[in-house]
C-alpha cells in the first residue's frame, strides 16, 4: 500500500489541474472486470473550496526536468518529491474505485529523465490498469509535451480522455514562462489525436475508440497581459480546429515568487467571466466577436450576454410566443433549459407572464427584453434597465465585524462602505 | 371530500386511482397521519390487482412511458405524490396523448417537479454512496436517503462491480439491496453487524489524507460544497467525519 505523505505530496503537486469531469464516455464493463463509465459523469465529494471530486487526481512523479516560471514542482525548486510505481497507483485506483470514493483517474506527471521514458510509464500505468486489472472505469491520462508520438496514440486507445495544457494564451508569454515548452509540442499531439478521433468517427469504428471523451485543455489566465478578447479568440480557434471538448481557465494564484510573474492573483470574477463567455461560445450559438473585442477585456459588471444584449436594444424585446430558438437564446436570463420549455410548452398553448414564473423561469433579467401576449413588463429607458441588471449581480459584501478585522476592514466601516 | 388512503404500494395506489376517479372531491394518500376537514369520509383501500391493471393498461393507451415516470414519483417522500400523480394521470385521460411537455400545465409542472427531485437524489447518491469493505470482502454501504431509490442504486452498482458482493442498506426504511456476484434482491434489513476488513481503516484515512490534499485552501468556497452535497449526506462519509 502506498505512503500517506507519498499521496500528499504528489495530489498537493496535481490539485491545480482544473479538469476533473468524467462525462462524455460510455465504457461498458467487461465479464469480470470493474468500473463502467457514465455518460453524464458523476461527482464523488465535493472540497471546501467548491470543487468535486471525481476523478483521484494524481501525479505519478513531481521531479521535473523543466523549469516553468509558474510551477511549484519546477527544477529549481525546493520541494519534497515523490515518485509512485504503476503497481502503487493501480492499487490505489482499484480500492478506493471499490468503496465508491471515485469515478476513475486523472493521472498526471512531471517530466523525470526525458519526455519518452515519462510518457512511457504513463501508458504502462493505463495499461496495466485495463489490461490486468481489467478496470474499465474512466481515465484521463495528461499527454507530455515532446514525447513520441507512437507512445501517445497508444495511450489515446486505453484513455477515455487525453489533454495538453496549453499553459498560457499566447506563444510569447509561453517563451517566457514555461521557456521548455513551445506551441508546436502542444499543438501538433493535439492535432494528430483529433486527426484519429476524427478517422473513428468517420469508419463509424465502434469497439476500442480512440479517446471516447475527447480532448480537453488548460490555460493560467492572468499570470500573463493578454486581455479576455485574445483569450476567447484562441478558445473559440481551439473549439473550431481541435474539436476540444472543453478549455479550462485557471486564475492566477501566486504560489511562487518570481519577478516574471504577478504578485496578485487574478481573481476568480474574471475566470467566472470568462466561463460564461466560453458557454455562449459553445451553447448559444455567439460568435466570440459579439462578445468581446480582440483587445478587450470582459465587462466585470454585468455577465457577457447581459453586455450584449445592453449593447444590442434594437433586438428586443421578443415575443415570446414566436420568437425563434436562437432568439430566444440570447435573452439574458434564459438558458438552454428555459428555452427548451419556453419552445416545448408554446407548441400547446400560448404563455403568459404566469405561466413562465410557474415554469420556473427566471424573469428578474428576462423581462426587460420580453413580451408575452403583446405585453411587457420592463423597464422603458436603458439607463433603468442597465441599474436594475446591475443591481441583481451585486453581492452582498457587509460582514459583521470582528475584535480582529482587518484594519481596511474597519476603516470602510467608519466611512460607511460596509 | 373523500379521502382514499392506500397501504403505500403501487398496487394499493391504481385501486385507488381506480375507486376515486369519477368521484368528485377525491383525495388520494398514504399518509396515515392526514388531517381530516369536518366533512371528510375515510375510505381504506384494499389493493385489487384487476383495478390496478385497468387503470395502468388505460395510461398506456395514453403514453407508453408514463408509467415508468409515475413508478419514479411514487418512490417520492412528498406527502403529496400520490394527489399529484393522481391528478396527472386524470389529466393524461382527459387529453389521451402524452402530456410530459405541456409544460405550462401545473398537473405537469407538479408531477415533474418530484420526478426531478427523485432522479436528481439516485443520480447525486450514485457518487455520494460510500462503501466499506467487511471481513469476508462483501462491500457494504449504509445510507439514508429521502426518497425511496434502492433498488435504482443496485441496477447501477450491479452493473458497475460486477464481481464483487455488496449490500445497499437504508437505514431508515429499514431494506437493503443484496448483490452475489450474479444477481441482486431486495430484503428487509433491520440492523447488520460489520466487522471490518483489516485494509479498510487504511484506505479510509489515504482517502481522508487525499480529501485534503487536493482542496485549494487559497480559493475557498464552502457554499458551493454545501450547495452541491447537502450537510445531511455527511453522516456517512469518511472525508467529512
Amino acid at each position: 500500500m502506498i505512503d500517506e505523505q507519498k499521496l500528499e505530496i504528489l495530489t498537493e503537486s496535481a490539485k491545480y489541474d482544473v479538469s476533473c469531469s468524467s462525462s462524455g464516455s460510455k465504457r461498458a464493463n467487461k465479464p469480470g472486470g470493474i468500473g463502467n463509465a457514465s455518460a453524464s459523469g458523476i461527482c464523488h465529494s465535493f472540497t471546501p473550496d467548491g470543487r468535486c471530486i471525481s476523478l483521484l487526481k494524481i501525479l505519478m512523479s513531481n521531479e521535473c526536468i523543466y523549469d516553468c516560471e509558474y510551477c511549484p514542482n519546477r527544477r529549481s525548486a525546493d520541494v519534497p518529491r515523490a515518485r509512485l510505481t504503476p503497481d502503487e497507483i493501480c492499487e490505489l485506483v482499484i480500492n478506493f474505485y471499490k468503496r465508491n470514493y471515485i469515478e476513475g483517474l486523472f493521472l498526471s506527471s512531471a517530466v523525470f529523465e526525458n519526455p519518452d521514458k515519462t510518457m512511457e510509464l504513463l501508458t504502462e500505468t493505463v495499461a496495466k490498469l485495463r489490461n490486468v486489472y481489467n478496470f474499465n472505469g474512466y481515465i484521463h491520462l495528461k499527454g507530455i509535451p515532446h514525447a513520441d508520438g507512437a507512445i501517445v496514440m497508444k495511450a489515446a486507445r486505453l484513455a477515455d480522455r487525453m489533454s495538453y495544457n496549453v499553459e498560457l494564451p499566447s506563444e510569447r508569454s509561453l517563451k517566457l514562462l514555461a521557456p521548455q515548452k513551445t506551441k508546436q509540442s502542444l499543438l501538433l499531439p493535439m492535432k494528430s489525436l483529433d486527426n484519429a478521433i476524427e478517422y473513428d468517427k468517420q469508419n463509424k469504428i465502434r469497439r476500442g475508440k480512440v479517446l471516447p471523451a475527447g480532448q480537453t485543455t488548460q490555460m493560467i489566465i492572468g499570470a500573463s497581459p493578454e486581455p479576455d478578447g485574445q483569450i476567447l479568440k484562441l478558445t473559440e480557434a481551439l473549439y473550431r480546429n481541435m474539436n476540444l471538448k472543453r478549455v479550462y481557465y485557471s486564475s492566477y494564484v501566486p504560489v511562487v515568487q518570481s519577478s516574471k510573474l504577478p504578485t496578485v492573483g487574478a481573481g476568480l470574477l474574471r475566470e467566472h467571466r470568462l466561463y460564461q463567455a466560453d458557454w455562449l461560445i459553445r451553447f448559444y450559438g455567439f460568435d466570440v466577436n459579439e462578445i468581446c473585442a480582440e483587445d478587450e477585456n470582459l465587462s466585470p459588471d454585468y455577465d457577457p450576454k447581459c453586455a450584449w444584449a445592453l449593447r444590442n436594444m434594437h433586438l428586443f424585446p421578443l415575443e415570446i410566443n414566436t420568437a425563434p430558438l436562437e432568439m430566444l437564446l440570447r435573452v439574458p436570463g434564459i438558458g438552454a433549459k428555459s428555452a427548451y420549455r419556453i419552445t416545448e410548452a408554446r407548441r400547446f398553448a400560448k404563455l403568459d407572464f404566469d405561466n413562465l414564473a410557474k415554469m420556473r423561469i427566471v424573469l428578474k433579467r428576462a423581462r426587460h427584453f420580453i413580451t408575452c401576449k403583446g405585453k411587457f413588463f420592463g423597464s422603458d429607458s436603458l439607463a433603468q434597465v442597465q441599474t436594475s441588471l446591475l443591481l441583481s449581480g451585486i453581492k452582498d459584501n457587509s460582514e459583521q465585524l470582528s475584535m480582529f478585522s482587518e484594519p481596511s476592514t474597519a476603516l470602510s466601516a467608519l466611512t460607511g462602505e460596509i | 371530500m373523500k379521502i382514499f388512503i392506500t397501504d403505500g404500494s403501487p398496487e394499493g395506489f391504481f385501486t385507488a386511482v381506480f375507486d376515486a376517479f369519477n368521484q368528485k372531491d377525491a383525495t388520494i394518500t398514504s399518509d396515515t397521519h392526514v388531517q381530516l376537514a369536518l366533512d371528510s369520509e375515510v375510505i381504506r383501500v384494499i389493493p385489487d390487482a384487476g383495478k390496478s391493471g385497468r387503470v395502468l393498461r388505460g395510461i398506456y393507451n395514453c403514453d407508453r412511458y408514463a408509467a415508468e415516470e409515475i413508478s419514479l414519483v411514487l418512490r417520492s417522500c412528498d406527502p403529496l405524490k400520490e394527489q399529484i400523480v393522481f391528478e396527472y394521470i386524470k389529466k393524461l385521460m382527459q387529453i389521451k396523448f402524452p402530456i410530459r411537455k405541456r409544460l405550462s400545465l401545473s398537473e405537469v409542472i407538479r408531477f415533474n417537479e418530484i420526478s426531478y427531485k427523485v432522479t436528481g437524489e439516485t443520480h447525486r447518491l450514485k457518487g455520494l454512496l460510500r462503501f466499506m469493505e467487511c471481513a469476508g470482502g462483501v462491500l457494504y454501504a449504509p445510507y439514508s436517503p429521502d426518497n425511496n431509490i434502492t433498488d435504482l442504486l443496485m441496477a447501477h452498482f450491479a452493473e458497475r462491480l460486477k464481481s464483487e458482493k455488496f449490500v445497499i442498506h437504508d437505514l431508515n426504511r429499514k431494506i437493503a439491496g443484496m448483490y452475489d456476484g450474479r444477481e441482486w434482491i431486495m430484503g428487509y434489513a433491520g440492523e447488520a453487524d460489520i466487522y471490518l476488513s483489516e485494509q479498510e481503516k487504511a484506505f479510509e484515512s489515504l482517502w481522508k489524507k487525499y480529501y485534503k490534499a487536493v482542496d485549494i485552501k487559497e480559493r475557498p468556497h464552502e457554499k458551493q460544497m454545501k450547495r452541491s452535497m447537502p450537510v445531511r449526506y455527511w453522516k456517512f462519509l469518511p472525508e467529512k467525519n
